[in-house]
């Protein structure tokens, strides 16, 4: 369980994050989706306790996190995969936080198992690591503790589809014994294939938060039928804003259920009918991701 | 990833060449719980020393240094050994010694604190003990014990040395030791690996906190000797000079105060406000 209330972080005149609110709930996967530099990773940091909010609050598990006691064991952070001493080796990181934690140093095997590192990989540097390889280590460092919370910033960030899928796996099994899950990302289709909530930000403050359902549904309906024309005059007669899409049917701004209403009233018969894709939800964050492109330009 | 992993077979494929990396589990395991309720208390902070000390050692960089203390200490007490048919007290041999390694150990302090920073391993530092005043106080804990450690293995070395110089070069032997040279030489050593942690928390900076720490003796002795109220101050404020009475093992009271002022200044304060600027910092 992790709760945001109100939560402000500004450097001088920048608002990284701007009044953010939010809860994630355990058993759930949760996906923190925004572009490059929309306040996902400083917000994470605030609620790790590494960086001073300015206004506003985050808690971990009902505390804040500084004042849980031996927080590896209740919170597994992975802030930044590329955050180790690039002379050690990856089973030195693991013992290392093994011993302070107090967990048995069996629990490194079990990790290093776990994420698939060869013994030979495990004793090489961190320096030799590849993206994906560190990836695995962070993501074995941020279980060893067994912690009942995860907190990873970009963790599918390096991995190829089969690692995405191998995570996401992992983080609804580990979700469904009860585990509570927030997972950055900037890109939406690592979310959509992850989670099961979705929180979006840009800017330094939500634009959307919901079930991934909920939020892919607002997209509207897609819909096709053998005659498109009567079916857009009885649309725009029901006052449902329709219009034909270049590859042909309709994109239609209501639900799939009142789109059939209207096709069985006028007997039209439908060919199609679906939730559009996550049009809604992509466009969203493709302006987005356009406004913070524009905004490095400027810069 | 890599294209080597696209067909998994049950079993670890065997890596095809060194850059290449093995394949994910093709299921994912859950992990297991570990026995028993989460911890309601905090880290024991003998684990946190414990942790330090490990990771001052556990790199080539800290390996390295320790190694290069030791070949340095070697190189000393061979040139003790020859010069002048090995005829130095033991004292001489043990300033032998310890000045080598207390001239490098500070820099093993430094790295304790700025490597935090320059490899960002703050981040999980601070994220598994988030009361950063005890990380602050283990790294200087751990420091000071491999100071204790250092300077005991100089002693040994240096008695080593000057026995092998009475029994196979025939000097006649000097043990006669001062406490206070002794309390001298190993104050010498941790004041200085003190002072370097109190830089590295300071700078936060691996090349500040090395350059001023080793530009500053130099700075005071060139300065002091131009300019002459300067002069007046290093007889207050540089170590190498408030120090030097320990050697000699005898201070007045007016040098005592020198040592003080000297200290405060240069291993207190920078220390004091160094652990202010870490507990407050953000960890990027």
């Amino acid at each position: 369980m992790i709760t945001v209330e109100r939560l402000t972080k500004r450097y001088g005149p920048f608002t990284a994050v701007d009044d953010v609110s939010f809860e994630v709930k355990p058993g759930l996967v949760t996906g923190f989706l925004g572009p490059n530099g929309a306040g996902k990773t400083t917000a994470m940091r605030v609620m790790a306790g590494l960086t001073p909010a300015t206004s506003g609050r985050a808690t971990v598990l009902g505390r804040p996190y500084a004042a849980l006691p031996n927080p590896g064991r209740h919170v597994g952070l992975l802030l930044d995969a590329s955050a180790q001493h690039a002379g050690r080796t990856g089973r030195e990181v693991l013992t290392l936080g093994a011993i302070l934690m107090g967990v048995g140093k069996h629990r490194v095997d079990e990790m290093v198992e776990l994420v698939g590192l060869t013994e030979k990989e495990a004793n090489r540097r961190v320096r030799n690591y590849s993206l994906g390889m560190r990836q695995r280590l962070g993501i074995a460092h941020a279980l060893l503790g067994d912690p009942e919370v995860l907190i990873l910033d970009e963790p599918a960030n390096g991995l190829d589809p089969a690692g995405i899928r191998w995570m996401r796996d992992l983080l609804r099994g580990y979700a469904n014994e009860g585990g509570t899950v927030l997972l950055s990302s900037h890109l939406l289709n690592e979310i959509e294939r992850v989670a099961d909530e979705i929180i979006v930000i840009g800017h330094g403050k939500i634009v959307a938060q919901g079930t991934k359902d909920e939020l892919l549904s607002g997209a509207g309906t897609f819909t096709r039928s053998t005659d498109d024309d009567a079916l857009l005059a009885a649309l725009a007669a029901a006052s449902i804003v329709a219009q034909r899409t270049a590859t042909g049917g309709l994109q239609v701004e209501a639900e799939p259920v009142a789109v059939g209403r209207v096709a069985v009233a006028h007997q039209i018969v439908l060919t199609e009918l679906r939730g559009a894709d996550s049009r809604g939800l992509e466009e969203m964050f493709l302006d987005l991701t356009a406004d913070a492109a524009r905004e490095e330009v400027a810069a | 990833m890599t294209a080597t992993t696209t067909t998994t077979t049950p079993g670890r494929p065997a890596p095809v060449s060194k850059s290449a990396e093995s394949a994910l589990p093709t299921h994912a395991k859950v992990p297991s719980r570990i026995a028993g309720p989460r911890p309601t208390t905090g880290v024991a902070f003998t684990r946190l020393v414990h942790v330090e000390l490990r990771k001052m050692l556990d790199t080539r960089a800290g390996r390295w240094l320790l190694i290069g203390i030791a070949g340095i200490i070697a190189v000393a007490l061979t040139i003790m050994f020859f010069d002048n048919g090995g005829e130095h007290s033991f004292a001489m041999y043990l300033q032998a010694t310890t000045m080598p390694m207390a001239l490098i150990l500070p820099v093993v302090g430094i790295l304790a604190v700025t490597s935090e920073w320059s490899q960002r391993t703050g981040l999980v530092t601070f994220g598994l003990e988030p009361r950063r005043i005890r990380v602050a106080w283990a790294k200087l804990v751990s420091a000071l014990v491999v100071g204790l450690c250092a300077f005991a293995l100089s002693l040994v070395l240096a008695g080593i040395a000057h026995q092998a110089a009475i029994t196979f070069r025939g000097i006649n032997g000097d043990w006669a030791t001062d406490g206070l040279v002794l309390l001298g030489a190993g104050a010498y050593v941790l004041l200085g690996v003190a002072q370097g942690v109190g830089f590295g928390m300071l700078f936060k900076n691996t090349p500040a906190a090395i350059v001023v720490f080793f530009v500053l003796p130099t700075a005071w002795s060139i300065l002091g000797s131009m300019v002459s109220w300067l002069g007046d101050a290093a007889v207050w404020l540089d170590m190498n000079q408030t120090m030097q009475p320990l050697f000699e093992g005898s201070l007045t009271g007016a040098q005592w105060a020198h040592l003080a002022t000297s200290v405060a200044t240069w291993v207190i304060a920078p220390l004091a406000v160094g652990i202010w600027r870490l507990t407050r910092a953000e960890v990027k």
